[in-house]
């Protein structure tokens, strides 16, 4: 153990000297899918409602400011949002909108900074360190930023602004500055955050770390540097314990660090998942949802020039517990109603009949149809650039690529679902959206 | 809750710094004066283009789109309560 903890607190050495010297930005809009309904509609401002991802939803994807305050949260369902507010009014998601106001974001950001880059639909780093005599007072920029997001987006737009010298930290002031606020955490006030800011506010840490943490009695992040490598290793092993050790230092986390990976690296993989509206339990419902959404998986490689050898189907059920259906034993998948199958094959595979065959034909016969199925998923996986791929010679082949060609061309130019298989024309399609981490961000250009 | 319409209107306006800004539209003969234009944006259905304005008309709220390609107008949608 005494050698491993060695090995591994040669990660923490790091040159703080050049890191010190940077000025980064976080910039949050606050409750996002929320303030831009505010801002369409003056008759939602300032009201407690929440929004749906479609008309009937009982799931609150976002809930505005005001019904914040009343305690309700994102994720809450409807019925339990009526037990706080009788009559609170549901909304649907607007996300092709979500999606151009971040793109306008993103062009504001560049045109404020030279180094920009999107964490999610509503948050962004800003690396003004090259820039800090035309930006002197930290304070003043976050003015800036908030005032040109007003004129931007709207006047009801409010954002939080963090500033520091890393990521970590300037996402942490940006959490503590709360609505519409400023905050600068430099190496002088640090300690003093990091020894009171809870982990919820800290970029990396999720809920079942938090807990495991506040069970050995260590509530924020710099109690961590009470602890040695060799005490934290046998508890949260030699990943997490390094990390830890980071984040009690203040220094970044490994998903802020994924951030700096190339940004002209592929997407490794595609998928989607739906959650349908009632439990199903109709063979020929999941097999049309299932192949609605290969259209869309395989659509949107194709639209990158790619072609992935590993497919996924997952399914989960009511009630299900924690963790994917495809990461779990089977005794685990049989208590939380989750199922899930995947296969890597020796070929690339870019068609949408191929694909939809290995999900339906193939991996979902496996399914034991043990319980209704409330959430469906498939992937696409281990992508690469289609010039890197071995095409297959067969003329069967050739033509299914010429045809989903034609496809493409009239997907392009009249929309997704266009051209839809035979079993999909009487199906209510199931289109896409974006998501609030922006998971897909290189495929709409943003990442 | 918005009211989905779908019809299509007339619209006038000016352009402005780049920018066009709807100042009244005529729906089934009635005129509508716009008191505010709350939010513009961009899309796209397939390769054609769309421009979605959300005007304020005496205290409603109306979703409009305007097609680039076709530069045909639609009233999408009326914010009600109730």
């Amino acid at each position: 153990m005494k050698g491993e903890a060695h090995l591994l607190s040669q990660q923490l050495d790091r040159p703080s000297e050049e890191l010190s010297r940077r000025r980064i930005v976080h910039v949050d809009i606050n409750s996002y899918f929320a303030t831009m309904l505010e801002q369409e509609n003056p008759a939602l401002r300032g009201r407690a409602f929440g929004i749906v991802k479609d008309e009937g939803r009982t799931c609150l994807i976002a809930v505005s400011k005001a019904a914040k305050r009343l305690g309700i949260k994102t994720g809450t369902r409807l019925q339990e949002a009526r037990q706080i507010l009788p009559d609170i009014l549901t909304v649907p998601a607007e996300f092709d909108r979500y999606l151009d106001c971040t793109r306008r974001l993103h062009q504001l950001f560049l045109r404020l900074a030279p180094g920009v880059q999107i964490f999610s639909l509503d948050e962004a780093f800003l690396d003004i360190t090259e820039c800090q005599q035309m930006y002197p007072d930290a304070q003043a920029f976050g003015e800036l930023v908030q005032a040109e997001i007003q004129h931007e987006l709207g006047e009801w737009v409010t954002c939080s602004v963090g500033v520091s010298y890393n990521r970590l930290l300037a996402k942490m002031a940006g959490e503590i500055a709360g609505q519409n606020g400023i905050l600068q955490i430099t190496e002088d006030n640090r300690d003093s955050f990091l020894a009171v800011v809870d982990f919820k506010d800290v970029c990396g840490i999720g809920y079942r770390l938090e807990k495991k943490l506040r069970r050995l009695g260590i509530e924020h992040p710099y109690a961590l540097n009470l602890w040695s490598l060799e005490e934290l290793l046998p508890i949260f092993g030699p990943y997490w314990s390094v990390e830890l050790k980071l984040i009690g230092r203040g220094e970044e986390s490994k998903v802020l660090r994924l951030l700096d990976e190339r940004t002209d690296a592929d997407m490794k993989s595609v998928g989607r998942s739906i959650t349908g509206w009632q439990p199903c339990d109709d063979e020929n419902q999941i097999k049309q949802t299932l192949y609605n959404l290969t259209v869309e998986v395989v659509s949107k490689v194709r639209r990158m020039n790619m072609a992935g050898r590993m497919v996924g189907v997952y399914l989960w059920g009511e009630g299900r517990g924690g963790g994917y259906g495809y990461q779990s034993s089977p005794e685990a998948q049989a208590i939380e109603n989750t199922w899930g199958a995947h296969r890597t094959l020796p070929y690339y595979v870019r068609h949408t009949n191929e694909m939809f065959d290995l999900i339906y034909n193939q991996l979902y016969q496996s399914w034991p149809r043990s319980f209704r199925v409330m959430k469906f998923g498939v992937w696409l996986a281990g992508l690469r650039r289609l010039e890197h791929v071995p095409i297959p010679l067969s003329t069967q082949w050739s033509k299914r690529e010429l045809v989903e060609q034609a496809i493409d061309t009239l997907t392009n130019r009249y929309g997704l679902f266009t051209v839809k298989p035979a079993s999909l024309v009487n199906f209510q399609m199931i289109r896409p959206e974006v998501t609030g981490f922006l998971g897909d961000k290189k495929y709409y250009g943003l990442g | 809750m918005y009211q989905r319409i779908n019809e299509s209107i007339e619209v006038a306006g000016v352009f402005s710094r780049g920018k066009f800004l709807i100042h009244k539209f005529k729906w089934q003969q009635r005129e509508f004066r716009v008191a505010e234009t709350t939010l513009i944006n961009n899309t796209r259905d397939g390769g054609v283009r769309l421009r979605l304005y959300s005007v304020s008309v005496a205290g409603t709220l109306y979703r409009l789109k305007w097609n680039l390609e076709t530069h045909e107008w639609h009233l999408e949608e009326i914010w009600y309560e109730g």
